[in-house]
């Protein structure tokens, strides 16, 4: 909840149109989709059309009528504000206050930027928030005004997100990142938000029933682009630090608001049908939003008016962009194909042939040279008879003769290879690291800290290999040793004079059960450049979907469906991701339950230990569920097994026993109900399986009265779960564990027994209770 | 399926058959329970003095279609063969069928249809007996999305949904049952595409969420859930379909889970896959067969399959081989949408309902008093039959034959045929079937009054709801009951007891009385 000056801030604003307008710019991305590109320079330095990202950020939001904007950078933070200190927003003419912000290098996600925004203070009214690699020509100020019109008649409407409607299979509209959005048919409040992951592929969106009470009529879109602008309110950063789990703005934030039975707070949608905005999330998005800027679709921030880098081009027939200096020197034998844009100073010699790409400045094309699809950094050189298809060309590359670059690869800055070097299809190089240590210090990416601890393990795995040569303990780049240190088997061959190293194809951090799901190898695939990813195809959501569930849907189906499937599945797709990544999915689930029981049963061993109140341990663990999103009945289970194993066992004397069980059930049996949910059956049942798979099976009965005495449990619970066919043991294997089963069930007959017998001759309570002990 | 037999005997093309279905209507217990041992068929329950069969016959006779086949209970035969042919206004060729039911083992909607299959030899519209559509809403309508749609894309159902309107909770006595509560559905409003009807089943699966495939949202990007809607029970469907029902034996409600399911076949692929032919089986059957009977060259039947492989632009199979099979089948996925039409009726001006619970049956015939304009009636053995100091307001509907006496306050109420309206009786807000007999003094407020009840004098009914045949003693008072034949016996001793306690209760009717006439 924000402090109260800020409410009172903010009344005063909502009168106050003067106010200027805010905007904050997360400039680090917090992913790593554009390395080995982005070891040298953050991804909101990389250009898009030669200028760099941030500056058509910064256009964007000019065009919107922003006044003070804060660029929050981390990684090459140095970089961010030089860049910022040069462009021409600095100037005083532009009428933008740029303050660049540095925040700690802890920050790994957007919550924690949001959660720095907070402890500094700096919002002070309603700001839009962006990421630094946006490029639009929305009128933001629209939204903004929609925004603030909603906020004087309801003060919880604490968000507006931006979206567009693109249709489903758009160009920009990521494959890999995703979501459904559910709205209110009228007021586009957003009622409910799914991201959806490419692969694997998500089968199912659940939409709570509840949103049905209030709102009978919703939209489900699932065609919405999600720009990634929103307009928030002050208390957003304090929602954050609040919330300190929260790291993705959409699946945390979003999420966490809209399903929180505790914050009233309302997130709505501004569903953009006219104008073009889109961010620059990985590698394919690039390449659309590149092609769309040329196809003009930003109108009108264009390469030949208002270029945010202050060039100037010259608009040619067919979307060809030359820059207008005369310093371009085209050979007359040359083909320049449409949608292609050529920087100032550009040679590109005879016979060479440049189709829908973009050239940077001061580049050079050999002859014979084929470039096709393709992005070309400043200063590059490429030789003769090379060819370049679908791939990121860093800044100071130097390709040499007869090198064959194909389909996704990324090339970093400064990178020599060739001559006839040949780089396999998604290949990513860059500089090794010995040829120049200093430049080195700098280069990390936000997020190579966090990746360290997936990679230690890896390293482990691949202890085999020769790592004498790591001893460089000041950069803890652990991928990047990798990578070298897998040179000889990746054996790409890239030519004689080459400086560069491969990393390896496949990434590892798809194999860390810590992984985001969104960051995972094969959905990282859906957004990358020039990869079709055909042999997923047959996963896209939406096909084979179907036929999965159905199997479970429809039983009377399942089995002829699962064999079609799994006939027509093999025989399409390629068995080498397939297969594996099927496998690769339930033990993380598995996984991720386990670590939650671990922690729950640490969580509570320290309240025990410590004695915490029920109230903090409460708030421990609700905390924890939200955290790896477990099914309620997973806490009751940890709950009910922490409490009962930590019941002493006493040998022999039955009053000290009942003495023990008390005593805990008293101080911690509350906690039961505390854990977000009651359920009184559930809880019984649980009870039971636990006691007949631990030593304490004979302390069932008394628990269990302890229980009922506490009122966590009442009489008609009881009877209730002792009605069950599943507490009778049945429909299980018959072993110990059921023969355990029928005990504790026949200690409920009993009791149940005392109930009637209770009722009838009206005895006390607390009689019958001796008498089942 | 050879239709040649069909077509030949019959010279005229039939486009539909309807196929109507009338229950039990369990729900509608006490008035649907019969008396006497003679049985009160739901369809024959009137609707503003109008058996409630009549409005889903009068809609199908207005949209063109003359074949009607109508399933009921066999106990109900008799009953209701008699009342078609005794109304001979109709132009439809009605066939009733009867199917052993008992009211306590009902036979699903699903095994009936299965159980007559063979009645249906061409695509047919399925419609219950209790629906009343809104004026505004022809059948043809329904008929004609069905028309476009099956040729344009190989539609394969069309249903119809309506917004009921809401009545204000509370106001009906929980004992009267349940309302009737809207299903959620997903549809596409563009295309008007019915995509996902939320099941009991999918409840029990999953009571918090709603679950909604993904290739549902990607064939359909932007869609609609509603959860104020009702099914109007009214589908048109391919004859194919009949076919594929008859490959899933389980299903017992067509509502509930064939149609349900067959809204996932539009977009789950393994289901299309395998129903896909089962639900096209060779586009067109009947027009085509038509057309060959028609065609001078008395084509046999593998000029028809050529015929029909071009139609399918599959120019390049080569006719002398025959096509595998499973190419056949994966063109015949890939081409017919095997879609779902759903016409959505969202006019909140008209009433529109299915008449299968209490409140829905009283709402009914109330919102047709609000048209009715209550006049003497012209015939003077009529007219004789009500007293000149009657009162009985515009909005009320007053059967022929029905007798009125002196000062009896009669206001938005349906009154039978053949009732008798004793003398200062006062009825607001009641439905009366026929042959009531009302005594001198009874006051019935919001009332559902079976055949043939007889109420005693001065006897005081509030929000209740008789059995036919049953008898209120004088002086009797309940309130909020449904009175049943069965425990006539024991209500002597309990209506004394209810009488000595109901003191104030009349009091108040009196109030809500008095204010009711001043509001009219």
């Amino acid at each position: 909840m924000p402090p109260k000056s800020f409410n009172v801030g903010k009344e005063r604003l909502i009168d106050d149109e003067e106010e200027p307008l805010q905007a904050v710019i997360l400039a680090d991305s917090f992913n790593k989709r554009f390395k080995p590109l982005t070891t040298s320079k953050p991804r909101c330095l990389l250009p898009i059309c030669n200028a760099p990202l941030l500056d058509w950020t910064f256009e964007s939001l000019s065009l919107a009528g922003v006044q003070e904007i804060f660029v929050i950078c981390r990684s090459h933070a140095d970089l961010v504000r030089a860049a910022i200190r040069e462009s021409k927003w600095s100037k005083p003419s532009s009428g933008l206050k740029i303050v660049p912000i540095l925040t700690a290098k802890e920050t790994f996600s957007p919550g924690d930027a949001m959660r720095d925004i907070y402890t500094r203070g700096l919002i002070t009214t309603d700001f839009i928030l962006v990421n630094g690699d946006l490029v639009s020509n929305v009128r933001i100020d629209e939204v903004v005004k929609v925004h603030r019109e909603r906020r004087k008649t309801n003060k919880d409407a604490i968000m507006t997100m931006v979206v567009k409607e693109s249709g489903a299979k758009h160009r920009t509209r990521s494959r890999g990142d995703s979501a459904v959005f559910v709205l209110d048919a009228e007021s586009s409040e957003c009622l409910h938000y799914e991201p959806v992951t490419g692969y694997p592929p998500k089968t199912q969106v659940g939409i709570p029933r509840e949103i049905l009470a209030e709102h009978p009529e919703v939209e489900i879109r699932n065609d919405l682009m999600d720009c990634s602008i929103d307009v928030c309110s002050v208390e957003v950063p304090s929602l954050f630090q609040d919330n300190f789990d929260w790291l993705d703005l959409r699946r945390d934030f979003v999420h966490g608001v809209l399903t929180s039975d505790l914050l009233m707070n309302t997130i709505h949608c501004y569903v953009v049908k006219e104008g073009y905005a889109a961010r620059v999330k990985d590698t394919k998005s690039y390449d659309s939003i590149s092609k769309d800027i040329l196809a003009r679709w930003t109108f009108p921030l264009v390469p030949d008016d208002n270029h945010p880098g202050g060039h100037a081009y010259e608009h040619l027939r067919g979307n060809r962009y030359i820059a207008k200096d005369n310093t371009v020197v085209l050979s007359r034998t040359c083909k320049i194909g449409n949608n292609t844009l050529i920087g100032s100073s550009t040679h590109v010699f005879d016979n060479a042939q440049v189709i829908s790409s973009v050239l940077g400045q001061k580049c050079k094309i050999g002859v014979n040279t084929v470039i096709r699809n393709s992005y070309i950094f400043d200063g590059t050189t490429i030789g003769a008879n090379c060819v370049v298809e679908n791939s990121i060309i860093g800044a100071k590359v130097h390709i040499k003769d007869k090198s064959r670059i194909e389909r996704g690869c990324l090339v970093a800055d400064g990178v020599v290879v060739g001559p006839e070097a040949k780089l396999r299809p998604f290949e990513r190089v860059s500089k090794r690291r010995d040829t120049e240590v200093g430049d080195d210090d700098e280069d990390e990416e936000s997020e190579e800290e966090e990746e360290t601890e997936g990679d230690d393990q890896e390293e482990d795995d691949e202890d085999d290999e020769d790592e004498s040569e790591d001893e460089d303990d000041e950069d803890s780049d652990s991928e990047l040793e990798e990578a070298e240190a897998n040179q000889a088997a990746i054996g790409a061959t890239l030519g004689e004079d080459t400086n560069a190293i491969a990393w390896p194809l496949k990434s590892t951090e798809g194999e860390d059960s810590d992984a985001d799901e969104m960051e995972t190898f094969d959905n990282q695939r859906l957004m990358r450049m020039g990869d079709s990813a055909s042999d997923l195809e047959l996963t896209d959501p939406g096909s084979i979907t179907s036929s999965e569930v159905d199997s479970d849907s429809d039983e009377e189906d399942g089995f002829m469906v699962s064999r079609t499937r799994r006939a027509s599945a093999s025989a399409t797709s390629l068995p080498l991701t397939t297969p594996s990544t099927e496998l690769l999915v339930p033990p993380l689930a598995s996984a991720m339950e386990k670590e939650f029981q671990s922690e729950v049963s640490q969580s509570l061993e320290r309240a025990f230990a410590e004695g915490h109140s029920v109230d903090n341990a409460a708030v421990e663990l609700k905390t924890l569920r939200m955290s790896t999103n477990v099914p309620l009945r997973r806490v009751r289970e940890a709950v009910i097994a922490a409490i009962v194993e930590q019941i002493p066992i006493v040998e022999g004397n039955m009053a000290q026993q009942r003495k023990e069980i008390a005593n805990v059930v008293d101080r911690w049996g509350e906690l039961i109900d505390r854990i977000g949910g009651v359920d009184a059956v559930e809880t019984v049942s649980i009870l039971q399986t636990h006691c007949a798979s631990s030593q304490r099976l004979p302390l069932f009965g008394q628990v269990l009265a302890a229980l009922y005495q506490n009122d966590l449990v009442e009489e008609d619970d009881i009877r209730e779960w002792h009605r069950q066919p599943a507490s009778r043991g049945e429909g299980m294997k018959p072993g110990t564990f059921s023969e355990n089963m029928e005990k504790c069930w026949a200690v409920g007959t009993r009791m149940i027994q005392q109930f009637d017998e209770q009722e009838e001759s009206e005895e006390s309570g607390e009689e019958s209770e001796e008498g089942e002990d | 399926m050879d239709f040649s037999e069909t077509t030949s005997s019959q010279p005229d093309i039939r486009e539909f058959v309807a196929v109507v279905l009338a229950g039990f209507g369990n729900e509608l217990s006490p008035l649907s329970s019969g008396a006497g041992g003679e049985p009160s068929p739901k369809a024959l329950l009137p609707i503003a003095n109008q058996p409630m069969l009549d409005f889903p016959l009068a809609w199908l006779e207005q949209s063109g279609i003359k074949d009607v086949i109508l399933i009921c209970p066999t106990a109900h035969r008799q009953a209701i063969s008699h009342y078609i042919h005794s109304s001979s206004s109709t132009s439809l060729r009605i066939d009733v069928h009867p199917y052993e039911e008992t009211e306590d083992l009902s036979v699903g909607t699903c095994a009936i249809l299965r159980h007559f299959t063979h009645l249906i030899q061409q695509d047919f519209v399925i419609l219950p007996c209790d629906f009343v559509p809104p004026p505004s809403l022809p059948l043809s309508s329904i008929l004609n999305k069905f028309r476009t749609e099956s040729i344009s894309d190989g539609c394969m159902s069309t249903a119809c949904w309506f917004a009921p309107r809401r009545s204000e909770q509370g106001t009906i006595p929980d004992e009267w049952g349940q309302y009737e509560f809207s299903t959620p559905i997903v549809y596409d409003p563009v295309t008007g595409t019915l995509l996902h009807v939320d099941t009991p089943d999918d409840v029990d699966r999953n009571g918090d969420e709603i679950e909604l495939r993904m290739s549902l949202l990607t064939r359909y990007p932007r869609t609609r859930l509603s959860s104020n809607l009702q099914d109007s029970h009214v589908y048109v469907c391919r004859r194919s379909v009949l076919d594929a029902l008859a490959q899933k034996p389980t299903f017992d409600s067509i509502r509930e889970e064939f149609m349900p399911w067959l809204c996932k076949v539009q977009y789950q692929r393994a289901k299309r896959e395998r129903y896909g032919s089962v639900l096209t089986p060779t586009t067109n059957t009947l027009n085509q067969n038509v057309a060959l009977r028609h065609s001078t060259t008395g084509a046999p039947n593998d000029l028809f399959s050529l015929k029909h492989h071009a139609s399918l632009g599959e120019k390049n199979v080569a006719y002398s081989a025959p096509p595998s099979p499973t190419s056949d089948e994966d063109n015949k996925g890939a081409d017919a949408s095997l879609r779902v039409g759903v016409v959505i009726h969202n006019d909140s001006s008209e009433y529109a309902a299915r008449a299968n619970t209490l409140h829905s049956l009283l709402e009914l015939n109330r919102s047709f008093l609000t048209k009715a304009q209550w006049t003497l009636p012209t015939d003077p053995k009529d007219r004789a039959l009500i007293d000149p100091k009657a009162q009985i307001s515009s909005d009320s509907i007053v059967g022929e034959s029905t007798r009125v006496e002196e000062r009896t306050s009669i206001k938005r109420s349906v009154i039978g045929k053949h009732c008798m309206v004793g003398k200062m009786a006062k009825i607001v807000g009641c439905v009366l079937l026929d042959h009531c007999v009302i005594e001198e003094g009874a006051k019935l407020d919001n009332c559902i009054l079976g055949k043939n009840t007889r109420v005693g004098n001065k006897a005081a009914l509030s929000w209740c709801i008789t059995q036919g045949g049953y008898e209120v003693e004088a002086g009797g008072s309940y309130k909020n009951e449904k009175l049943e034949i069965s425990d006539w016996a024991a209500g002597g001793t309990s209506s004394e007891g209810n009488d000595g306690t109901s003191e104030d209760d009349e009091e108040e009717e009196e109030g809500a009385e008095e204010s009711g006439e001043s509001e009219d």
